[in-house]
């Protein structure tokens, strides 16, 4: 694989995470699904053609994409954990509304954790 | 038997009977009624459960809905206190970084390598007029390349204080117009949705200013705290804050004539600057009370670019006055080039000049030690690649430190142009999840969350692969 293909791949590597950086910013499970699947392709891409980096060493481009490529991973990992903060804090504080506190003064578990449905 | 939930909407609408039939199907949503926790008591509500109507029961819950809009508000000010922060590092530094070129064509790197060269010149020539002369111009132009550096500094600070104060007075008026809200509110118009919009657009804005967390209250009025530890408004009472340039007393200055720094007052007079850590005022008080104090000094630090200044002067000196200006006999010893006003080591680098009554001749090149006739012009030559310790400032040659100090300027405010980028992504994603809520069906929720869970679980292993091979990569591409 010659430098100028590994560049491409980083590059198009790097428009998948930064697709995925998008997805992020409306932080729904659905979209973060998707997100994971871009991230997942990305991955692949990169261990695909990782074994034939070498023909690439010590390219000054690949190795300017590999940096914007670790960039916006940095970025999606910040926005991953903006939105798991979120939720993560919003289903604690929804926890202690719902359950209070246990004796140790930690927020209690809600025990609704699936869908509550009567049937007589 | 009848469906239970149809049952109970006949029957037992109030939120205690829904609670029984759930305590007695063992479903433990009867901790929301936990003793000691009555403030936050969840009231629920039964949906209509009629699949042929397309209900599909549930429950919904009421101050549960109150609670996450408070929360989800909540978070997009946290989310804007550090953008807004980011914002004004980005501004402050880009103006801080005009003042300090690495290019090496103006400025101070520019009448260093001058001055070397000179040096150098009148190394290889030491009786030539034109080359002294040399050497008393540039470093004529040296000490004002420092003036200027530090007139500019300085500049920035008053800029700086300027703009605290502004901002101080920023939070001074939106706070007063939470107190004005917090009147209607109080007056009985606390379940007036604009007032409601009204009152979080106004902490929106507050929360670019300062880190401020609301508790909204029982009469319908917010409490804002500064940090969440001083009161700025509590129902119809304001708290003002205030601004000062002062220099501290405890422990005692070292350069009491270095800049003052600059405090945030409370009401109370007591001094708050320590709580001010993010939002606009806090960037601003990091960038006049440590970014800039770093180059100019504080009470207790002289600045590195007086430093600098400083030593630079003084090893020129030393070189020049251990020299010889004629062999003699008797011989004729050197003078000092650099003057500066040594009452203070803060204020080095805006007071240094060339000693105007020092004429081209009475620059020493002689070295007695080893009767060199160009010793200390060479030894004045070898400052710009110095091997000798005491050629160095903190281990490095003069162009090095400076440019050590021009790229902290550099790297800072790379680094917050890049967090604006992300910060604003992160208060993008923080008003996206508050736009997306609409009603709130417990259960709903908790499928949501649960489904978060593991969307997050399975998004966040790849970031970690990603990020492994992702370096990998780099490392592999390096030569």
């Amino acid at each position: 694989m010659s430098a100028v293909e590994v560049e491409r791949q980083l590059r198009e590597a790097c428009a998948e995470v930064d697709d995925a950086v998008r997805l992020l910013e409306t932080p729904t499970p659905g979209s973060l699904d998707c997100c994971a699947h871009l991230l997942e392709a990305a991955g692949q891409r990169i261990a695909g053609f990782q074994p034939q980096l070498q023909a690439a060493a010590g390219s000054h481009n690949a190795r300017q994409e590999a940096r914007r490529l670790r960039s916006s991973v940095s970025y999606a990992s910040r926005l991953l954990e903006g939105a798991a903060s979120l939720y993560f804090h919003w289903s604690r504080i929804r926890d202690t509304i719902c359950a209070g506190y246990t004796p140790r003064g930690e927020p209690a578990l809600a025990p609704i954790r699936n869908r509550i449905s009567f049937q007589g | 038997m009848a469906n239970l939930l149809t049952l109970l909407a006949s029957t037992a609408s109030t939120l205690d009977a829904y609670g029984r039939v759930l305590e007695t199907t063992q479903n433990n949503v009867s901790n929301a009624s936990t003793p000691g926790y009555a403030k936050q008591r969840l009231p629920l509500a039964a949906l209509p459960f009629d699949p042929n109507a397309g209900t599909p029961g549930g429950v919904q819950a009421g101050a549960l809905e109150s609670s996450r809009d408070q929360y989800l508000e909540q978070a997009v000010r946290r989310q804007t206190v550090s953008l807004g922060a980011q914002q004004q590092l980005v501004d402050s530094l880009t103006s801080l970084q005009s003042l300090f070129d690495i290019s090496g064509q103006q400025g101070i790197p520019k009448a260093l390598n001058d001055l070397f060269s000179a040096f150098s010149a009148w190394g290889t020539s030491p009786n030539n007029q034109a080359t002294r002369q040399a050497v008393l111009d540039k470093a004529t132009v040296l000490a004002e390349s420092f003036q200027q550096a530090s007139a500019g500094v300085a500049d920035q600070e008053q800029a700086a204080t300027q703009l605290i104060s502004q901002t101080v007075d920023q939070v001074n008026h939106l706070v007063g117009q939470l107190q004005q809200l917090n009147n209607l509110a109080m007056a009985g118009n606390n379940k007036d949705p604009g007032l409601d919009a009204q009152v979080n657009s106004t902490l929106e804005n507050l929360s670019q200013l300062v880190d401020c967390t609301a508790t909204r209250q029982a009469d319908g009025s917010v409490t804002v705290m500064l940090n969440g530890n001083h009161v700025l408004l509590t129902e119809d009472h304001q708290y003002t804050i205030s601004s000062l340039e002062s220099m501290p007393v405890s422990p005692p200055p070292v350069y009491p004539n270095a800049p003052p720094g600059v405090q945030v007052l409370a009401s109370d007079g007591s001094d708050i600057t320590s709580a001010i850590t993010t939002g606009k005022l806090g960037a601003l008080l990091n960038v006049r009370n440590q970014v800039l104090a770093s180059y100019l000094g504080d009470a207790y630090e002289p600045g590195d670019l007086n430093r600098m200044a400083k030593q630079f002067a003084d090893r020129v000196n030393n070189l020049l006055t251990s020299g010889n200006i004629t062999s003699g006999p008797p011989p004729e010893m050197g003078v000092p080039l650099f003057t500066y006003d040594g009452s203070s080591d803060a204020t080095i680098a805006q007071t240094i000049a060339v000693d105007p009554s020092v004429t081209p001749d009475q620059l020493a090149a002689i070295d007695p030690a080893a009767n060199v006739s160009n010793g200390i012009a060479l030894a004045l030559s070898q400052l710009a690649s110095p091997i000798d310790a005491a050629d160095k400032i903190d281990g490095v040659s003069y162009s090095e430190f400076y440019g050590e100090m021009a790229t902290r300027v550099g790297t800072a405010l790379n680094d917050a142009k890049g967090q604006v980028q992300v910060e604003q992504s992160l208060v993008a994603q923080a008003q996206s999840h508050r736009q997306q809520v609409s009603g709130v069906s417990l259960d709903e929720e908790a499928t949501i969350l649960v489904e978060f869970q593991r969307a997050y679980q399975a998004a966040s292993k790849f970031i970690t692969v990603l990020d492994q091979l992702t370096e990998t990569t780099i490392n592999m591409l390096q030569v």
